[in-house]
């Protein structure tokens, strides 16, 4: 009896003691958790307002889209998946998607083309160099809202500037903003301008970062300006270059702003309506149907979860880090 | 390879290429000006001439009426002082949470930090969009719909700004506070009398970036707002748009009032707003 009492004992303690041992050498210190208790309240104001406008809305929109949304019955009726089939069948939902695609495979290869093109003369010793940064800087930082006020006046049929210099070239004019088959392209060349200034200044902060002595090197092999710029200097941006892709694709597949501006609504025969403005047209504009729009924002952190995996796939075998 | 050239047709090569650099660069800053050079001077005509065809390039005179006249016709005493309230607010209590939190994340141990960083740069993945309408709905049951708490407190944290913060308190040799500590300072104390001094180009850039998030920012306050009173600048503009019709010319001279507070801010601080930006691109 009293032996088997000693045995459960002893294995009692190895028990202990092995737990004791997968207890990470930190959390045994009382400081530690002391120091864990301050770290908290640092952390609190932050991980308060994260949670309840970030984390919170991140998993009750999964939630919201399930329903009929009542706010003040919250959160309404269950209807499960009838907001994705009334979705999937409406063919407004597919030209969204459609026109967002459109948009964003045309504005994205080109803002980053132009990027690059304006980042490398940039780099060159000029005179004015300042003043050209501060010029293509400039359409990123103002209001998005008032500039786009601009370019309703610059597309304007009979009075803008743009018809105005098709015509010195013997052009017909374009009705852009009315136009179904120029509202697309309408939106791509605000987009262009407006954000070709940012990249081209990341990638200019790239460029500048990179290693004087491949160029030195490269010179003395005998490459030409243009050799050393597709082989050196392309080559080594690659984690910018990436970087902007993922950051103007996603940002394009967002595109709203823009739209609801520019044309005071979706577009002729809603020819602009980006996926977002969808969005924004089923929860807010006219008869509110907060569920519906929830599942389709639902779709539209689909798209995006899968085309950032699809860039951070491909990115893992084609992108140089020095 | 090709033949050696001579000095003089090198040098010729030479300067046409320079040229021909020149004039491209020439060539996109007037594509990027221009509009900011119409906006301008289309605020100074009159309707007839804001709307003429050859265009007028530079008003006859220039009409400073159309500024009073804009002013006068929406309530943009209200827009502006909104705007402001917004931006510094939110800028101020931004810097402030982000600070705490970057120094939790640099400087301190404590349980759970790895997972806690890892779920914070998740989010920056979640598009925004995605969050507004079960965020609209929140504030909706907060009873904070059309009200300032709506316009602020969702927007006085960045994660980005956390992290950006972080990697340069990391930079803060661990020496200096205990150094500080051995004086008898406490934690707070070090983290405002000392820490934040050294990182004061980190916390500008923070702070810069966000006033001009906030000064542009458009959806969210047109959701969560209704009655005039309540509009920031950019919503205001484009209710104002939406009323004038024609009259371009006081459209203008309104989106140039509502420019000049942003830009004012670049040119004084251009340096840092440009490094500030570029810093976005460096992971």
């Amino acid at each position: 009896m009293n032996r088997s009492k000693k045995l459960l004992a002893t294995w009692l303690n190895k028990l202990v003691a092995l737990w004791w041992q997968l207890i990470p050498l930190e959390w045994r210190s009382p400081t530690f958790w002391k120091d864990s208790a301050w770290a908290y309240i640092y952390l609190a104001p932050a991980l308060i307002i994260l949670g309840v406008f970030t984390f919170y809305p991140f998993f009750s929109a999964f939630r919201l889209s399930l329903f009929k949304v009542d706010i003040p019955n919250y959160p309404g009726q269950y209807i499960g998946l009838d907001h994705f089939r009334y979705i999937f069948g409406d063919k407004y939902f597919w030209r969204a998607l459609w026109n967002t695609v459109y948009i964003v495979g045309i504005s994205v290869p080109v803002t980053i083309s132009l990027a690059l093109l304006v980042a490398s003369l940039l780099n060159k010793s000029l005179r004015f160099r300042a003043f050209a940064r501060t010029s293509f800087f400039l359409s990123y930082i103002t209001p998005m809202v008032a500039v786009i006020m601009v370019w309703r006046l610059m597309y304007h049929e009979s009075y803008g500037l743009l018809n105005y210099f098709l015509s010195l070239f013997g052009m017909n004019r374009i009705a852009w903003l009315n136009d179904p088959a120029y509202a697309k392209p309408a939106v791509i060349i605000l987009n262009v301008w407006r954000y070709v200034g940012y990249q081209a200044i990341i990638l200019l902060a790239g460029m500048q970062g990179i290693d004087q002595m491949y160029y030195e090197a490269a010179r003395i092999d005998g490459a030409s300006g243009f050799q050393a710029w597709r082989k050196i200097t392309v080559p080594l941006l690659t984690p910018q270059i990436f970087f902007l892709l993922i950051i103007s694709m996603i940002g394009s597949f967002k595109i709203f702003t823009e739209v609801y501006v520019l044309f005071n609504g979706p577009g002729p025969l809603k020819a602009a309506e980006t996926l977002v403005y969808y969005i924004m047209r089923q929860g807010f504009f006219g008869t509110q149907h907060l569920g519906r729009a929830a599942a389709a924002s639902m779709i539209l952190f689909a798209i995006i979860f899968v085309v950032t995996l699809l860039q951070m796939q491909i990115a893992k075998r084609r992108v140089h880090y020095q | 390879m090709e033949a050696v050239r001579t000095g003089e047709q090198y040098v010729a090569r030479q300067r046409a290429y320079r040229l021909m650099l020149y004039v491209l660069l020439a060539a996109g800053c007037a594509v990027m000006l221009l509009p900011f050079f119409w906006m301008l001077t289309t605020s100074f005509k009159t309707e007839a001439e804001a709307l003429r065809i050859p265009p007028q390039w530079i008003p006859v005179s220039f009409r400073w009426q159309n500024y009073i006249e804009a002013w006068n016709a929406a309530p943009f005493g209200w827009y502006f002082f909104n705007s402001f309230f917004m931006a510094i607010t939110t800028t101020i209590g931004e810097v402030f949470t982000t600070i705490l939190a970057a120094y939790a994340f640099a400087k301190m141990r404590f349980f759970g930090k790895g997972p806690v960083f890892a779920i914070l740069l998740g989010t920056m993945m979640i598009p925004g969009q995605m969050l507004l309408l079960p965020n609209y709905v929140t504030i909706q049951r907060l009873g904070w719909y059309d009200q300032y708490q709506a316009l602020i407190i969702p927007w006085l944290v960045s994660v980005f700004g956390i992290f950006l913060l972080r990697q340069f308190f990391r930079s803060v040799p661990d020496e200096l506070r205990d150094a500080a500590r051995i004086d008898g300072c406490g934690r707070f104390r070090f983290l405002f009398t000392i820490m934040v001094p050294l990182s004061k180009p980190a916390i500008f850039t923070v702070a810069l970036l966000k006033f001009m998030g906030s000064w542009n920012s458009f959806q969210w306050v047109l959701i969560m707002t209704k009655t005039a009173t309540m509009r920031t600048v950019p919503v205001g503009l484009q209710l104002f748009s939406s009323e004038v019709g024609t009259a371009y010319e006081k459209l203008m001279a309104a989106s140039v009032m509502a420019i000049i507070p942003i830009l004012a801010l670049f040119l004084f601080t251009q340096k840092q707003f440009i490094q500030g930006v570029a810093r976005t691109g460096i992971k």
